[in-house]
């Protein structure tokens, strides 16, 4: 079985198609009219423009917007200005003139340090080779009337080939270099088909018209498969098919147990652009929206209004849906080039979060600005993360409402319902949670650090990872504890971390009475169809029977079973 | 002469697509039109020489219009600029 890497999921059957080229022989011979050959130049370079806006005239949206753009760098005269002087002043043939003249600007993207850019390379080398062909009375490979149920293979495929593609009979695409970001794999997942990228020496090891399955997920590629490979991969298909037949009943569908509990499940995303997948999944609302994409990745700190910009755009697309902003999280693993934080021996208990923010305001208040003044345009909460002790939330709300007097006094209008609430990721805030919820508005639990700073295990760390668990029991009590502060003040209690959408896990939320569940977007759909599955008051009694156990391995297994047994 | 300082917002930077605008957009105008960016200084009408200079997000650009109805061209450039290339 040969692998590479899946960037689109789906299973592919069929037989290869090798896209192999012709290579052209090249020479550095001269010619006696430099003029004439300049003029053919000029004629083939016409000719493959002139294909190009032939291919464009089929295309619409995306596909098209990438094929104008690759014509736009084709028709620039810095793309062919080297290889004219080379034919006009040297007097070179023209096929050795575009060689050395295009590798020019080849080399100017082949060296930077960005993936897209990279791609212009590709490019730049596919026109290179047109160019050439043209000039040799090569012609292109005829990608649009391909047989059935082909499976594209080779070792690039460019933009314009891309661009030519009848999708229609193809169910699978391996190439041999690429990224996820070359055009092939971004056409491959808006139409759905399966894709693996990364596979060395593809070309070597698969024949013309080989039967092929594929993986786009795992991007395992079965070459001959034996029938009984191809039923399995035939069943998992069909698997899949179902399974998301099944899941998109429950986009609209409430979050609710069969007893009439309704909690809610929200998304959790890092940049604006996610939101159109948290809407594509039925999201309740955002439960983390980091803020940390605006910070890292940048050259300086960003201004107020960049953050505003941000801001609003979500709670905009949130259509009047509850987005829950977290203030500044760096530190820790996550450092920031202009804002010299210098080397800890700690950096987990170091300075981070939160900390930063009361030690340095006005950091804090850009940020703060730019949030009230994006919440006249949906439902803003603020969280504050890392905190560990109620000071740390007395500081910060003194901090806001300086903001809020700056603003009024400015005459700047802002949402004075705005939530603001707190993260509960450290063991000390989970024990004073009945205390820290007389001063906020909301908890999110923050599983993933919770559990590292309760156990004293370092998640990365592989020696040591079986001992980090949310499955042990001074974790869940510790989130016990912090459901029930909040109901306490009548607050209500969220979870941003990887336990909430863990469908072992949720039997325990809903009996411990978790009001809000964030997670990734494409895990919202299952979260719901589980919750819907669930009865409150057996997994209240769950819940009393876990408490009694000891040991992580017991209540993992408990929570195993059951679910087994409601699946 | 008219000078201005701009910031490119889109996430992956002076990429193919918002390159190409702004060359569409220089092309239209007569005069001079030249962006300086990470210490070189290409013509903003080439959207191949736009896209050598490989800016990214947030790098600071200047342009620099200088000639017939360069007032238009700037002003052209940073609404541009501002709406993100209509991404």
């Amino acid at each position: 079985m040969l692998k590479g890497k899946g960037i689109s999921i789906g299973i592919g059957i069929g037989n290869a198609k090798l896209l192999k080229k012709e290579e052209v022989e090249i020479t550095d011979f001269k010619v006696e009219n430099k003029e004439n050959e300049l003029k053919y130049f000029k004629k083939c370079l016409e000719e493959v423009i002139e294909d190009t806006k032939n291919v464009i005239e089929k295309l619409s949206g995306t596909e098209a917007d990438i094929m104008n753009a690759y014509l736009m760098l084709l028709q620039d005269e810095n793309l062919y200005k080297e290889t004219e002087k080379l034919i006009k002043e040297d007097g070179y043939n023209s096929a050795y003139a575009t060689k050395i003249g295009f590798e020019g600007v080849e080399k100017i993207f082949k060296n930077m340090d960005d993936e897209y850019m990279k791609e212009r390379f590709s490019d730049i080398e596919d026109m290179k080779k047109r160019v050439i062909n043209k000039i040799a009375n090569i012609s292109e490979l005829d990608l649009s009337n391909l047989p059935e149920n082909t499976i594209l293979v080779g070792k690039d495929i460019s933009t314009s080939d891309t661009a030519k593609l009848n999708l229609k009979n193809i169910v699978g695409i391996i190439i041999e270099n690429g990224s996820e970001n070359s055009h092939v794999s971004i056409m491959a997942r808006t139409h759905e088909i399966p894709a693996i990228v990364g596979v060395k020496d593809i070309l070597k090891e698969i024949n013309e018209n080989n039967r092929l399955a594929i993986n786009g997920e795992t991007g395992e590629i079965y070459n001959n498969p034996t029938q009984e490979q191809i039923d399995e991969l035939k069943n998992l298909q069909k698997k899949l098919m179902e399974e998301k037949q099944d899941l998109i009943k429950y986009k609209d569908k409430g979050s609710i147990t069969k007893d009439g509990f309704k909690v809610e499940v929200y998304a959790n995303i890092g940049t604006p652009k996610d939101m159109i997948k948290a809407m594509e999944n039925g999201a309740e609302g955002i439960g983390l929206f980091r803020s940390e994409f605006l910070y890292m990745d940048s050259d300086s700190m960003p201004t107020e209004e960049e953050q505003f910009n941000a801001y609003k755009n979500v709670l905009e697309n949130a259509k009047g849906r509850q987005v829950i902003i977290r203030t500044l999280d760096i530190g820790g693993d996550k450092n920031l080039k202009y804002l010299n934080l210098g080397k800890e021996d700690n950096p987990f208990l170091g300075y981070r979060a939160i900390r930063i923010c009361l030690k340095e305001p006005e950091i804090f208040k850009i940020q703060l600005r730019a949030l009230y003044k994006a919440s006249n345009y949906g439902k803003l909460s603020i969280m504050l993360p890392m905190i560990s002790s109620i000071n740390e939330i007395r500081k910060a709300k003194e901090i806001i409402e300086e903001v809020k007097k700056e603003l009024k006094l400015e005459g700047t209008k802002f949402d004075n319902n705005v939530k603001v609430g707190i993260m509960i990721e450290i063991p000390s805030a989970a024990i004073m949670a009945e205390e820290l919820a007389k001063e906020c508005d909301f908890f999110s639990i923050g599983t993933n650090d919770l559990i590292q700073y309760t156990l004293a295990v370092e998640r990365g760390n592989e020696k040591i990872s079986g001992l980090y668990t949310k499955f042990n029991p001074a974790v869940i009590k510790l989130i016990k504890m912090t459901i029930e502060g909040a109901h306490k003040s009548n607050i209500f209690c969220g979870m941003c971390g990887e336990a909430a959408c863990d469908e072992r896990f949720i039997p325990i939320l809903i009996g411990l009475g978790l009001d809000e569940f964030s997670m990734n977007p494409t895990r919202i759909l299952s979260a719901r169809k589980m919750i819907r599955k669930l009865d409150k008051k057996e997994c209240e009694k769950i819940v009393e029977e876990i408490l009694k156990m000891n040991t992580s391995e017991e209540i993992k297994e408990k929570l195993t079973e059951y679910v087994k047994k409601i699946n | 002469m008219q000078s201005k300082v701009l910031k490119i917002e889109n996430e992956t930077g002076l990429h193919a697509r918002p390159a190409t605008e702004l060359a569409k957009i220089a092309m239209k105008y007569p005069c001079d039109i030249k962006l300086i960016a990470n210490g070189k200084t290409v013509d903003a009408k080439s959207p191949l020489m736009i896209m050598s200079a490989g800016i990214k997000q947030r790098t600071e650009i200047e342009i620099k219009c200088n000639g017939e109805k360069e007032e238009e061209a700037i002003n052209e450039i940073e609404e541009a600029f501002k709406n993100n290339f209509g991404e």
